[in-house]
């Protein structure tokens, strides 16, 4: 049952006229780059259901070191489409919340998901009566899955998730909480960067259009991010753990991160979004 | 709210008006006591309604030899951030430094915001509306020691006695809450204002300044003052004055001689104006402190609780005469202000003008509140005149209700003289010859 991007972007009042200074951008060039943009989420959602399956399965043969070795790199495709993946706060809070989400901490019931896991895995070092977390991570992404595929993506959910992944680093990765004890926080980070700049890429030509030094700075802030999470990369295409980050390093991400989340929280106001 | 501000504005006024009648005429039947003011005072106000302060538009030159904050009396509500610096180079730094100056420019004069298209995120927080009122804000920039490192070429201008703080023998210090590239300190009459001013800095620098840490506090208003009656100094949370033997702020004589880094000084020419600033993070063990002896208390820091006196005197102004006790049988000789200032010729030249504030915290882990004194201090010396201090106070009988957790050293940079001035421009001017890459 697939909408037409037309259809979804009259649904959503985007072509409602405005008296404000950016002029709404035409709904036509909309189009393009949202349902480009589902494309991208839509096989991200596909890679992180194939890799959950691998990763739940290594825990319920008991293989700890894949089970490890896994963790990061599943994770990756969730984080990157994070904007999306977080429409759903039910499922968000299955799949991805953390310790310091629940009052209880690790012993809440309601701990569930990748964090459960991570925390099974590395700071218990043991894949032991996981079977449960790993069958319910894997039906949690399965819906997930099913459920992406049967929504319209808002236009402003998908422009403004370019801040809001930023807005996530900004929170979460610099300061090394998110993957707390497995400290892979740099697969997130890099899941967090690729899914803002993808966007940024999709809507290029038409913020180009109405500010190319927007552009070029938000281009530049990126590249700077990129070029220090590179110095962390190790030969088999992973990540150093968090905590051999240089603190001048973590420092130098800071700068152009926080910078990346003031500038496109315009993103939107400057594409004529609500 | 706004809908059910403007369905009710009318009703309400009318209200009031019916309330304030009543008011005035309880108020004359109740008689003798009440005076004209009381008049609007009775007017009863709705739970929401803003407290009122006429001082809002206080405000503070910016422009100076020195900067402010630092011989002004505190207002209620101060608050000491340390950042670290992002900048990548000199460029980048005096683009920090412009940029900072702009923003504390009107800050501290106030204005309306900028309205931009409502669709973008807007300039401001809005927390004080869309007219910035600078109720009595100062903002006080100063450096810390690894500003002075191998980034930006300023190696060579350091001022001599700027140093990374080091520990002494009470303290606990928490790297989350040491040190920092440039520390700020803001004041003004509300804890609201000076969160208004962080907030926009952050917002407006965020490739430049990353917050370190950040402590607020606050000093308790007393009733104006009766005709004749001595001035007083505000408690701290101990209970006791702080601050009675403070030199003179509104003597320039002294304040050159403790306060102001003065040209021809052996600081580097660029200082000139300047001044040191330390600040520590004091935390008091309060619940211990109120279960121990009025006495004992009093013996412990030299003066009497109630009116802040010395021991051997009747007001706060007073001048203990150690001289007459030498063997500590009035005053001890391990009390407070005795190690503190010793009141001979030769610690004449340790004194040090304190600026502190009253933070409260929360609740540490053992269920003890935690408080104490954001202690700030300014100096011509930072050698002579902190250090020293704090040094002659190591093993003092306080300590057993004191932990130093946090602060650090920073040089408060020279005022900015006029509008072609800007805050750090004598440094960088200084050390521009110095560098090797532009």
């Amino acid at each position: 049952m697939k909408k037409s991007p037309l259809a979804l972007l009259l649904t959503f009042g985007v072509l409602q006229t405005s008296m404000s200074a950016f002029a709404a951008t035409a709904p036509l060039d909309l189009v393009t780059p949202v349902s480009d943009y589902k494309i991208y989420v839509t096989e991200n959602v596909d890679t992180l259901a194939a890799d959950t399956q691998k990763f739940t399965d290594a825990i319920k043969k008991g293989d700890l070191a894949t089970a490890k070795k896994l963790f990061p790199t599943t994770r990756l495709s969730y984080e990157s489409i994070e904007p999306i993946a977080e429409l759903f706060s039910d499922l968000d809070a299955s799949i991805d919340s953390r310790e310091d989400d629940h009052e209880n901490g690790v012993k809440a019931e309601d701990f569930t998901g990748f964090h459960r896991l991570e925390y099974a895995l590395f700071s218990q070092n043991t894949t032991k009566d996981q079977g449960v977390f790993a069958d319910k991570l894997l039906a949690d992404v399965k819906e997930l899955q099913s459920r992406i595929a049967g929504i319209t993506f808002p236009p402003e959910k998908v422009v403004g998730g370019a801040a809001a992944l930023m807005e996530e680093v900004a929170a979460t990765k610099l300061s090394g909480e998110e993957d707390r004890y497995s400290h892979t926080d740099l697969y997130d980070f890099q899941g967090n960067v690729d899914g803002s700049k993808k966007i940024v890429d999709l809507f290029k030509p038409q913020l180009e259009q109405s500010d190319k030094a927007f552009v070029a700075k938000v281009e530049k802030n990126f590249a700077t991010v990129d070029k220090i999470l590179a110095k962390y990369k190790t030969k088999d295409g992973g990540y150093e753990t968090y905590d051999k980050v240089k603190e001048q390093d973590r420092k130098a991400l800071a700068g152009p991160v926080n910078t990346l989340a003031e500038d496109l929280s315009q993103m939107r106001g400057k594409l004529g979004l609500n | 709210m706004k809908d059910s501000d403007s369905k009710n504005a009318p009703i309400s006024t009318d209200r009031r008006r019916v309330l304030m009648g009543l008011g005035a005429a309880g108020a004359a039947v109740a008689g003798a006591s009440l005076t004209g003011n009381a008049f609007a005072a009775t007017a009863p106000a709705q739970v929401t309604e803003a407290p009122k302060s006429e001082k809002t538009q206080d405000h503070n030159a910016f422009h100076g030899l020195h900067q402010n904050g630092i011989v002004n009396p505190r207002p209620a509500a101060g608050m000491m951030v340390s950042f670290d610096v992002l900048a990548q180079d000199r460029e980048d730094l005096e683009r920090m430094f412009r940029t900072l100056n702009e923003r504390i420019t009107f800050l501290m004069t106030g204005g309306a915001v900028p309205q931009v298209d409502p669709k973008l995120p807007p300039l401001d927080s809005g927390i004080l509306g869309p007219v910035v009122t600078p109720d009595n804000l100062t903002i006080t920039v100063s450096v810390g020691d690894s500003l002075f490192d191998d980034r930006f070429g300023l190696e060579s201008v350091k001022p001599k006695r700027l140093q990374r703080m080091v520990g002494f023998p009470n303290d606990a210090l928490e790297a989350d809450c040491c040190h920092g590239d440039l520390s700020i300190q803001f004041c003004s009459n509300a804890p609201d204002s000076n969160i208004h001013a962080l907030r926009d800095i952050v917002k407006n620098l965020p490739d430049l300044l990353l917050v370190r840490w950040k402590q607020e506090g606050t000093v308790p208003a007393q009733a104006p003052l009766k005709p004749g009656q001595a001035p007083e100094s505000a408690r701290n949370f101990l209970g006791f004055r702080d601050g009675s033997a403070n030199p003179d702020s509104n003597n320039q004589k002294t304040m050159n001689e403790l306060v102001w880094v003065q040209p021809g000084s052996d600081e580097p020419a660029w200082a000139a104006n300047g001044s040191y600033q330390a600040v520590r993070i004091i935390r008091n063990f309060v619940e211990r402190w109120d279960r121990t002896p009025l006495q004992e208390q009093e013996a412990i820091f030299g003066r009497v609780k109630t009116t802040g006196a010395p021991m051997d005197g009747k007001t706060e102004a007073d001048v203990p005469n150690y001289h007459n006790d030498p063997a500590g049988k009035i005053t001890k000789l391990d009390s407070h202000i005795r190690l503190a200032n010793p009141r001979t010729a030769e610690t004449q030249r340790n004194l040090i003008l304190r600026r502190p504030f009253n933070y409260s915290n929360g609740v540490n882990k053992n269920g003890q509140l935690d408080m104490g004194l954001l202690f700030i201090c300014y100096q011509a010396d930072l050698e002579k005149g902190f250090i020293t201090v704090q040094t002659r106070l190591n093993g003092e009988p306080l300590e057993e209700y004191l932990k130093p957790i946090g602060g650090g050293y920073f040089f408060t940079l020279p005022g900015v003289v006029d509008s072609n001035d800007f805050i750090g421009r004598s440094l960088l001017a200084a050390s521009a010859h110095t560098t090797k890459t532009a």
